[in-house]
């Protein structure tokens, strides 16, 4: 064998270790119970939240490798999660027929607009400074937003489109039962989907792995020395924003083919925007898991804040702006968000792995 | 030498260019027609100059960027209706007086009540994440939010119709040219509070203290001034110059609705991108160019008008990345 | 031996996460001029803007005139009467010297009045540029400018960071009058890199190292010490 490098041996070493500490299995169970949620909890309720952990998990995930791996703060993030969405949606709706290749078009059309979009975004961003990224990319967001809800006639104005599923992805489609459970359209939508992300999100993985994806970190820790030790960092923000827009695009699509629909308050607006950076803040910058805890921790608050809302009314019967406010669960989000980046900047995951790292280090000390 | 006169006539250059593409739209258009949107566009912008001056002026000195500021654009707003809901009777009377004794009353009230709100995100929000942009957009975005869901508890969630005090409505006609007269009670209101912004920041000694503190604020700081009280005032300011601006427009538009502060902090930005940040007479160019393209561009192609503001703050980024007026840093 | 005005205890001061200065005890006294020397990185103008408190001291105290200052905001150091000279002299340069002088006055009574008078006197060429924009000033005449802001209130102890940095040789000449005059008046603390400049107006000598203070004593001793000089100032004997 080859004499190895420092950095191949210790890379061995870490490769080996992964398989032994503890969040391994964890992981793992994360992924088993994804599967087997159609089986412990068959109500439609419950797939659809699981769903929508998994696609706004990934979806997180893909916009901290702008904000926590790249530093940059993109508000046009969701706008490309739209963008993928309403290309399905035209395309096997409104302006096709719901076949596969229509559906597969409707990918394809999605990723060409966004990768020309985002070379386009980049390019005019990154030339300034830093703080002007998060102004021009709302401005282009919220164009986007006007563009779909006044472009009534190409794309359903305020409505949006709705669509069915070609095949097998049909709602009404129905195989038969397997463990007690029918296999319908419905449920293969959902594993299909399942893969999809993991997919995608195993590429992210390897994607800030990678050499490309450290020099990224390197940038965010210190731009002008990665600049310095000769890394072109504009290409590298440029890939970098490139690759989380496409990977945001092709959730849009999926979400499209879940819900069956696409309008603007569903996924493009500021809400969907706010919910995302909540779950990153929540579940912390820089740590592609945390999209995961923030994902599940809002779109479980999403489903039971109803129930949670009349229990507080009833707790409190004679005030009537206690009501009021509760009655707006942006309010409630908008002061959690500001709870969070206060007193949690690390969110869930960074600070459980601080406390691991305090742990592991505190002996040794 | 093609260089030198370039460099020697580039701003003349510039201003020349400028003036003929602003005349352009006369070949689509009759002229009264174009006076009509020249004088709605320069009453359009002088009300956004109010929003992106106090937002520009924030950045330059504190190092900003306020995605609350909107909020306070629709605050002022609301705070205009609610007073000309509570004296009504001056509103419907057909008296010049007690129309602009409404209307003052309620620039100072407006103004009045959004710079304690700015004095409050300043002291709760801004003030613990100086110095890092990131936690300040997600601090202030934040405050957004719940400042605007914050309307909706207290007006009501519905767009409102906001009465237009009688002598405002109406107009003069000049040479057969029909001049609306709100716009330019707008527009004199706009170049009025320009001049006391430059007044304020050229004779003043607080002036002088906040252009210092543009350049240099640890420097003021050195020199025995509490920059702090001088960043919370500022902020005051320029929350309730942007409320200033939300009261102007919502009677120009005859309506308040709670979304309002987010559409136009997307104009103000484009603002202060296409002016410079941190600088006011960088944000009364720039006002006016958007106000004028979005008025042009809306009667002969009205799907584009939001786009061409959009597409003006990318030319100018590729040209001129810092913007028409960087300030001094 | 006359009294201490101005005195450092073991101060600690962080940049991030860089231990910038390790413990730095210095002390002005009245009536004197205090160099602090050492090579750049060292720690000394980092010394003089934790005095004025622009950077926090983790550790250590600061007394001023008896009082301890280490906690106290800028503002209020400078309101003690502290002047700061900073190392890029801090011009505004959009204002003109007019302005800048505006800014810097604390009181605007006779007494500033005489004292503006008088220091105008001492940098005439402020008087010429007086309504120009003082970004278009010469070095030379900015640091006159930076030091005329230091002085015009009532300051009993001035801080002046590397003021020779990138001026000729003749306009060292005349700031060394400058400062000469204005010990008169005020305590002075130099940080200085100029060897020539810190021996012709210096008084007492503290020599930076690592963060720390390594040398300190009277400023005729270093002079006579060239084994030091090159030591720790990178003098060549020759020279």
């Amino acid at each position: 064998m080859a004499e190895q490098t420092p950095v191949q041996i210790f890379r061995r070493q870490e490769r080996q270790k992964q398989y032994r500490s503890g969040t391994f299995f964890l992981k793992l169970a994360v992924l088993l119970l994804f599967i087997l949620v159609p089986f412990l909890f068959p109500s439609f309720k419950s797939l659809d939240l699981a769903l929508k952990i998994m696609i706004f998990a990934v979806l997180v995930a893909s916009f901290d490798i702008l904000l926590g791996y790249t530093g940059i703060l993109s508000f046009g993030h969701v706008m490309f999660f739209g963008i993928g969405a309403y290309s399905v949606a035209l395309l096997i709706g409104k302006y096709g027929n719901p076949t596969y290749i229509n559906l597969v078009i409707g990918f394809i059309v999605a990723l060409g607009i966004t990768s020309a979009l985002a070379l386009i975004v980049s390019f005019l961003s990154l030339r300034v400074k830093a703080i002007f990224f998060a102004m021009v990319t709302l401005a282009i967001a919220e164009f986007a937003i006007i563009l779909a809800t006044k472009l009534s006639g190409f794309t359903g104005g305020e409505d949006g489109i709705i669509m069915s599923m070609p095949g097998i992805f049909k709602v009404s489609f129905n195989m038969g039962k397997f463990l007690g459970v029918e296999i319908t359209g419905r449920l293969i939508t959902y594993y299909f989907i399942l893969v999809v992300c993991l997919g995608l999100f195993l590429l992210m993985i390897r994607f800030i792995n990678s050499p490309l994806g450290r020099v990224m970190q390197a940038i965010r820790d210190n731009e002008p020395r990665a600049e310095a030790i000769g890394y072109k960092t504009f290409i590298v923000k440029s890939i970098s924003i490139c690759f989380g827009c496409l990977v945001s695009t092709i959730l849009g699509g999926l979400y499209a083919m879940w819900v069956g629909y696409a309008n603007p308050e569903s996924v493009l607006g500021i809400p969907i925007m706010l919910d995302v950076l909540l779950m990153e803040i929540v579940g912390g910058m820089g740590t592609l898991y945390g999209g995961l805890a923030g994902a599940a921790f809002l779109e479980f608050a999403h489903s039971f804040l109803p129930d949670l809302q009349n229990f507080a009314k009833s707790l409190f019967p004679g005030a009537h702006f206690l009501h009021a406010a509760m009655e707006r669960w942006l309010l409630i989000f908008g002061i959690l968000f500001i709870m969070v980046v206060f007193f949690f900047p690390k969110g869930i995951i960074g600070s459980v792995q601080d406390f691991m790292a305090r742990r592991k280090t505190a002996p040794s000390i | 030498m093609a260089q030198t006169i370039l460099k020697q006539w580039g701003s003349k250059l510039a201003i020349a260019g400028a003036i003929v593409l602003y005349l352009l739209p006369l070949l689509g258009m009759d002229f009264s027609t174009y006076m009509t949107l020249t004088i709605a566009g320069l009453a359009m912008g002088m009300m956004l100059f109010l929003v992106a001056s106090g937002l520009s002026i924030i950045f330059g000195l504190m190092d900003v960027i306020n995605f609350a500021h909107g909020v306070c654009f629709a605050y002022g707003a609301y705070v205009a209706f609610s007073v000309f809901k509570y004296l009504n009777a001056w509103v419907t009377a057909d008296s010049v007086f007690l129309n602009f004794g409404i209307f003052f009353i309620a620039i100072v009230a407006a103004f009045i009540v959004v710079a304690v709100v700015g004095m409050v995100v300043e002291r709760v929000l801004v003030r613990r994440v100086y110095g890092s942009h990131l936690f300040q957009i997600l601090i202030t975005f934040g405050g957004m939010v719940v400042l605007t869901e914050l309307i909706r508890i207290i007006w009501g969630p519905n767009d409102e119709v906001m009465p237009k005090p009688v002598s405002f409505a109406g107009n003069w006609n000049i040479f057969d040219i029909i001049i609306l007269k709100y716009p330019i009670y707008a527009i004199a209101l706009g170049l009025i509070v320009y001049a006391v912004i430059q007044l304020i920041l050229k004779k003043t000694k607080v002036g002088k203290i906040v252009r210092a503190g543009v350049e240099n604020p640890e420097m003021v700081q050195a020199m025995g001034h509490n920059i702090f009280l001088i960043f919370t005032g500022v902020f005051a300011v320029g929350a309730g110059l942007a409320a200033v601006g939300g009261l102007t427009m919502a009677i120009f538009n005859l309506q308040v609705y709670p979304d309002m502060g987010g559409a136009y902090l997307i104009f103000a930005f484009i603002i202060v991108i296409i002016g410079g940040l941190g600088s006011v007479t960088g944000s009364l160019v720039g006002a006016l160019i958007v106000g004028l393209s979005y008025n042009y561009v809306a009667y002969l192609l009205p799907s584009l008008a939001v786009g061409v503001n959009i597409l003006i703050m990318v030319i100018i980024l590729l040209i001129k990345p810092t913007g028409l007026f960087a300030a001094g840093k | 031996m006359s009294e201490t005005i101005l005195k450092t205890e073991a101060i600690h001061t962080f940049i991030g996460q860089h231990h910038i200065l390790q413990g730095v005890s210095f002390e002005a006294r009245a009536d004197a001029v205090t160099v602090l020397i050492g090579r750049n990185g060292a720690g000394k103008s980092s010394t003089l803007k934790t005095v004025m408190g622009l950077l926090p001291a983790s550790e250590g105290k600061i007394i001023f005139k008896g009082k301890e200052i280490q906690s106290r905001k800028p503002y209020d150091i400078a309101r003690l009467g502290i002047g700061f000279v900073p190392e890029n002299m801090g011009i505004f340069a959009d204002l003109t010297v007019e302005e800048n002088m505006q800014v810097a006055m604390l009181r605007e009574d006779a007494a500033t009045a005489e004292r503006l008078e008088s220091v105008l006197e001492m940098f005439t060429a402020l008087r010429d540029f007086w309504r120009a924009k003082a970004g278009i000033l010469s070095g030379g005449q900015k640091q006159m400018l930076a030091i005329a802001r230091a002085i015009i209130n009532d300051t009993a102890l001035l801080l002046i960071d590397e003021p020779t940095k990138g001026l000729a040789p003749i306009i060292i000449n005349a700031l060394i009058d400058a400062i000469n005059q204005i010990k008169q008046h005020s305590v002075v603390v130099l940080v200085e890199q100029n060897f020539y400049m810190a021996s012709s107006v210096g008084d007492y000598f503290f020599i930076l190292d690592d963060g720390k203070v390594v040398h300190s004593g009277a400023m005729a001793e270093l002079v006579q010490d060239e084994e030091m000089q090159s030591k720790y100032l990178g003098i060549s004997k020759s020279v």
